[in-house]
């Protein structure tokens, strides 16, 4: 044990090292590229994020409906969206298919992930075949899940004794958990692919160690597999919150935003404001609205789970 | 779901390029028209196999030649809106109608047609009145018919209503019963795609204009709130509750689409009665069910209602697609001798021949060559018999109504408003 121990700190000092070496060997060489090699990525990002932000930010404080010039009509918009039932509704349906994302998604693609990264027979054919969902567009996936949850002629039709008289799209709860279900079934496999890559990651010294201190099976995932996964799971909350957030197609293609506005997510009211009620200065409120919330919930994440300070996951190595 | 992020881009870049179109678009004031020829766009789909043949027919002896230009299908009335103010805006373009061109008119963009029915009054008397006027905005034509009309039917299955021993209702009590008897032999009398909510919309058109006349609709549209709440509006709304109560749509309607083929498929396979839907459900029901719409498809008006005040001929539906024109085309002349051949004999046959149905008082002398001939007979006296044709509501309205109100007629189907609720939602619409 004591020569694999000696080998890990040099291991995290020399990573440490090679963070630093780069910037002190360009300035010695004076051929520090600088902001050169950055303009490329620069351009496309201020020309397709921060102007088109900018330019929404401008909007959503204007009148307009796709003709003529737009009016600036101070806060119209946010005074309307604020008192708006539909909005406020839409923010906590939205915060909740989000929550429900990472709740339903994290401990399924965890224990996915950890089963993938093993070495059991027919292993690779099935995580293949349970890879496919993510292959697959958000809109091939939904209209396949719309057609087979179809009442009449789908699978709710042959289980009555599950899914009663199958009305799964007109009832808010039902319709909220098909969104949920039908996210978690295309994103899980992305998940998994994450935490499959991290848990091969995971040195096996530690469950050499733990199984020669009598850790059973259920200890060592526990006490090595997910302490050793916790950078992995904040990757992945922060892309499914982001997402969660911002999940547009399946609401658009399952259920409409219906029954009625039960499933009115905010992404989605502001395609209805914009590209379909032609009020594009509401539409554009809402947009910022999103752009700052996932702004917020993204740091407070980053901030509350330490990601910031890249502890190591090494720690328990050395 | 990084899907969803960038697709939240897209759409903050959308809005972007369209700020940044019409800033372009207020600069120069010149047309598209620019490069000497008129541009027509219509919405892209099979149809404009018919355009492309009448804009060819035009520009064999016009000198100013005509170009067609298609959006394709779902993106055109968005597109649309984006050029329509800008240098790349047509000359002439397709349109519903109604509240899909009362803000270009609002907006000054359209140009009158007056001028053109003045030189030439063929051009309104040539089309069925009741057709023609949901193209008028504020008294003055807007546009001029030119594709087909698409009245909503009430179509059955003719085993399913055999079987139960049931007639297709003439009368709204008499639908009531055959709702009971149909229930009792455990089909769903009436399929809905309530998932759609448009599918729902239209039964509030029909049971509206049988009881209040189509004065109250227009009413409302004009402005008048209390339309929505006058005694009429409420008993419609009595009776349509009723009748969702009777269990007439089932349980599971919401569920169910029409753009999916569901709704059609449950009348087709002998689950469901009867389905209110626009006549293009038989085209449909040819291409899913070809046995059925041969054999089993029946279709018939929607029923009457004793003591109501609007005119048992009354129709609702898409009453015809138009070609309004834009003010600042450089060659109104050209236009106007292009709008004359949508009464010609050859842009009827042309259409007849494609499955559409138009709208011309030349039409009946050709019905005979029309796909189906019985089908497209009925349809044609149907419309022309007409009292009034009500213009979908959602496409009455504008555009910016739809949303609201699509949600109102599936929350008061579900149950989830009541009738001072739906009235209360159907005048927070932004009016004309």
């Amino acid at each position: 044990m004591s020569t694999q121990t000696t080998s890990a700190p040099t291991a995290a000092a020399a990573s440490k090292e090679g963070r630093r070496r780069p910037d002190t060997a360009y300035a010695a060489r004076g051929t520090r590229p600088g902001f050169l090699w950055a303009l490329p990525a620069t351009v496309f990002f201020a020309l397709f994020a921060i102007v088109p932000l900018i330019a929404v930010a401008v909007l959503s404080f204007m009148s307009w409906n796709g003709l003529g010039s737009p009016q600036f009509v101070g806060t119209d918009n946010w005074k309307r969206i604020v008192d708006d039932p539909v909005m406020v509704k839409s923010i906590w349906l939205t915060l909740l298919l989000t929550a429900l994302g990472v709740a339903l998604q994290t401990p399924l693609s965890i224990v996915l992930g950890v089963w993938a990264a093993g070495h059991q027979r027919n292993r690779a054919v099935i995580s293949a075949i349970y890879f496919v969902p993510l292959l697959l567009s958000s809109t091939a996936v939904s209209v396949l899940w719309r057609a087979l949850l179809d009442p009449n002629f789908g699978i709710p039709a042959r289980m009555t004794w599950l899914f009663g008289d199958g009305n799964l799209f007109g009832e808010q709860t039902t319709a909220i958990g098909v969104l949920a279900f039908v996210s978690t079934w295309q994103f899980t496999p992305f998940h998994t692919l994450i935490y499959q890559g991290a848990a091969r990651a995971v040195p096996q010294v530690l469950y050499q160690a733990a199984e020669i201190d009598g850790a059973g099976r259920y200890r060592r995932f526990f006490h090595i597999t997910l302490p050793q996964l916790r950078n992995s799971v904040i990757t992945s909350m922060i892309l499914m919150i982001v997402g969660g957030l911002t999940t547009f197609e399946t609401v658009l293609i399952l259920t409409q935003g219906g029954p009625g506005t039960d499933t009115t997510i905010s992404a989605y009211y502001m395609y209805q404001k914009a590209f379909q009620g032609f009020d594009f200065g509401a539409g554009a409120a809402i947009a910022l609205c999103l752009v700052v919330a996932a702004t917020i919930i993204s740091l407070i994440v980053v901030r509350v789970s330490g990601y910031d300070k890249m502890r190591s996951d090494m720690e328990g190595v050395s | 779901m990084r899907i969803g992020m960038s697709r939240m881009l897209v759409c903050a870049t959308a809005l972007a390029l369209a700020a940044g179109l019409t800033a372009c678009g207020n600069g120069s004031g010149g047309g598209s028209s620019n490069d000497g020829r008129i541009h027509v766009l219509v919405y892209g789909d099979a149809s404009n196999k018919v355009e492309r043949r009448i804009v060819d027919t035009f520009n064999k002896t016009s000198d100013v030649k005509a170009v067609l230009d298609t959006i394709p299908g779902a993106d055109y009335q968005q597109k649309l809106q984006t050029i329509i103010s800008t240098p790349q805006a047509p000359d002439v373009f397709f349109n519903w109608g109604g509240g899909s061109i009362q803000p270009f008119v609002k907006a000054g963009l359209l140009m009158p047609l007056t001028d053109f029915v003045k030189k030439d009054p063929n051009l309104d008397d040539k089309f069925l009145p009741a057709v023609f006027n949901s193209a008028v905005v504020d008294g003055k034509p807007y546009g001029v018919p030119m594709r087909g009309t698409q009245p909503v039917l009430l179509f059955s299955n003719k085993n399913v209503l055999d079987k139960a021993g049931v007639q297709p209702p003439k009368t709204w009590d008499e639908l009531l019963t055959t709702v009971k008897q149909l229930k009792a032999k455990g089909v769903t009398p009436i399929a809905l795609g309530g998932g759609d909510q448009w599918p729902t919309l239209m039964w509030f058109e029909y049971v509206y204009d049988r009881v209040a006349g189509p004065e109250l609709f227009k009413k409302a549209l004009g402005g008048d709130k209390e339309a929505w709440a006058s005694a009429d509006s409420k008993k419609a709304l009595g009776m349509l509750k009723e009748l969702v109560d009777t269990g007439a749509f089932g349980k599971n309607y919401d569920s169910v689409k029409y753009t999916t083929g569901a709704s059609p498929a449950l009348v087709a396979s002998g689950k469901a009665g009867f389905e209110l839907m626009g006549s293009w459900y038989y085209a449909q029901q040819q291409q899913d069910a070809k046995d059925f719409a041969a054999k089993g498809l029946g279709y018939t008006t929607f029923p009457t209602v004793s003591g109501g005040k609007g005119d048992p001929s009354d129709v609702v539906g898409n009453t015809n697609n138009f070609y309004s024109v834009l003010k600042k085309t450089k060659h109104p002349e050209a236009v106007a001798k292009f709008l004359k051949l949508m009464y010609s004999d050859e842009f009827v046959k042309a259409q007849l021949a494609i499955g559409n149905l138009p709208t011309t008082t030349n039409t009946k002398q050709f019905l005979g060559q029309s796909a189906s001939p019985a089908y497209s007979r009925f349809q044609y006296d149907l419309v022309a018999k007409a009292a009034s044709f009500q213009l979908s509501w959602d496409q009455a309205y504008p555009q910016s109504a739809s949303t609201s109100m699509h949600q109102a007629v599936q929350q008061f189907f579900d149950g989830k408003l009541d009738a001072d609720g739906f009235i209360k939602a159907m005048q927070a619409l932004p009016a004309e």
